[in-house]
């Protein structure tokens, strides 16, 4: 019985054994049938695939982001360091970017005055004991700077020239409590004296006991013999508040002036005015304000 | 009625195999599943059993579109493997095979398997890549299958179970 079974599971082996050596003889004889078995077989697994793709993707993805966290490592610091380089770019771009407008603006105002100009770079600010509020600019005496020159900047006047080298100037700022400049109010022309108060303030006495005065007049240097400390007609700034007190004879006011001190970074000292006194044609352009739309509503009586 | 069960289960394997288990990259080599699952389900069987289960499931390996070899092959070589692990290595071992020597069977038998296809293949003119990459894949699955096989062992037992009638339990 044993025996007749187990002849019976050989012949089963052969005959399997024979079906898959069959099987392979087909396909080594590149019958077709054969090979697009396979073909269909992908199309059924296609969407199990697509199913596992989904569910082990992130798996995967946190993964290959474990093995690869040393490489990841040295990339970051990689990263970082082209990261700090391109700001230092950056913000070196934007000096320069900032420097050219300063220029720009100071080149239109000496241009319109027509005057006659080296621009340099502020290389140093400080209160030195002897002076007072002042800056430090690149260029000196072998530019043509001589010692009481006006120094201008895009929005108006900056200071005087106090004291030169070869090749750098200090400028006393009209922030400085020394700093006194003959001032006039474009248009009415009514003449004053501006005094530099320190950090930034500044104080305006009028001469005459009969010059009118109000809130966002524009003073004008008014210029002095020979152009020397002051070319006439640069803008200095605006009247910012009127004092009314019985007891003076003259108005006193105070001043908001055009240039941000914090700021400067190109300015320009003039050298000579070519064609004398601009007038009031220096006067800054004030900001046209914004159309204001206006809207009409009828009413409608209800029925 | 346990021939579309088994073949049922044989498809769960593969397509699980196929669709997700290849997907994972393992450190060494890979794992094949369904090899160790189909080794661990002969070792239960009679071998004329076995050797049906052989064919099946080497007819349904075959079926991998990944695969660059013959179509037949597997058949063979599971036909041949599974009637010689029923009737050879089971015999020599106890009647109430336990899980440790199931594994070492297992991991062991996936190996030589896996050795057979190449060298078969390659005898058929199959291409083969380079020796390194070869042992690192037989290795790999080898330790794989060690490493696993607390997973798929009870798993195979437990299909196993669920294909026998009560009486043949």
């Amino acid at each position: 019985m044993t025996t007749k079974r187990t002849n019976r599971t050989r012949l089963l082996l052969v005959s399997l054994l024979v079906t898959s050596l069959f099987l392979i003889t087909l396909d080594l004889r590149g019958l077709s049938v054969v090979s697009s078995l396979r073909t269909a077989a992908q199309s059924v697994l296609t969407p199990f695939q697509s199913l596992s793709t989904s569910i082990l993707s992130p798996i995967s993805s946190f993964l290959d982001d474990l093995s690869g966290l040393r490489n990841a490592q040295s990339r970051i610091t990689e990263l970082e360091k082209e990261n700090q380089e391109l700001r230092n770019l950056n913000i070196l771009n934007e000096n320069v970017e900032g420097e050219l407008k300063q220029l720009k603006g100071v080149l239109d105002l000496a241009g319109k005055a027509k005057y006659k100009t080296v621009s340099a770079r502020v290389i140093g600010k400080g209160g030195t004991a002897a002076i007072g509020e002042t800056i430090i600019i690149d260029k000196g005496s072998t530019s043509g700077i001589t010692v009481d020159m006006t120094v201008i900047s895009e929005s108006g006047l900056v200071g005087v020239v106090k004291s030169v080298s070869n090749s750098a100037s200090i400028i006393m700022l009209m922030s400085d409590p020394n700093f006194r400049l003959g001032v006039r109010v474009a248009g009415s022309q009514f003449m004053g004296i501006l005094s530099g108060e320190g950090g930034g303030n500044f104080s305006l006495q009028m001469l005459s006991a009969s010059s009118d005065l109000s809130v966002g007049d524009v003073l004008l240097a008014r210029g002095s013999s020979g152009d020397k400390p002051f070319v006439p007609g640069v803008p200095v700034g605006r009247v910012s508040f009127v004092e009314n007190s019985l007891g003076q004879l003259t108005k006193r006011a105070k001043v908001e002036p055009y240039v941000d001190f914090n700021s400067l970074g190109i300015v320009s000292v003039v050298l000579e005015s070519v064609a004398g006194d601009p007038g009031d044609a220096l006067v800054p352009r004030a900001p046209k304000p914004a159309p204001t739309v206006t809207v009409f509503v009828t009413p409608t009586p209800n029925e | 009625m346990r021939i579309p069960y088994i073949l049922i289960t044989l498809l769960g394997v593969f397509i699980f195999q196929e669709s997700l288990l290849n997907r994972v990259n393992f450190l060494i080599g890979g794992f094949s599943i369904y090899l160790v699952f189909v080794i661990a389900w002969t070792l239960q069987e009679e071998p004329s059993n076995a050797m049906l289960i052989g064919f099946f499931a080497g007819f349904i390996a075959d079926f991998s579109p990944t695969l660059e070899s013959p179509f037949g092959l597997w058949t063979l070589i599971l036909t041949g493997f599974c009637y010689f692990l029923a009737t050879t290595v089971r015999g020599n071992l106890d009647p109430q095979i336990s899980p440790l020597q199931m594994t070492l069977v297992t991991a062991s038998s996936s190996a030589v398997l896996l050795i057979l296809f190449i060298s078969i293949g390659a005898i058929l003119g199959q291409e083969l890549s380079s020796i390194s990459i070869l042992l690192s894949e037989i290795i790999g699955n080898t330790l794989w299958s060690l490493v696993l096989a607390p997973i798929y062992i009870p798993m195979t037992i437990k299909f196993h179970q669920l294909s026998l009638t009560a009486r043949e339990r």
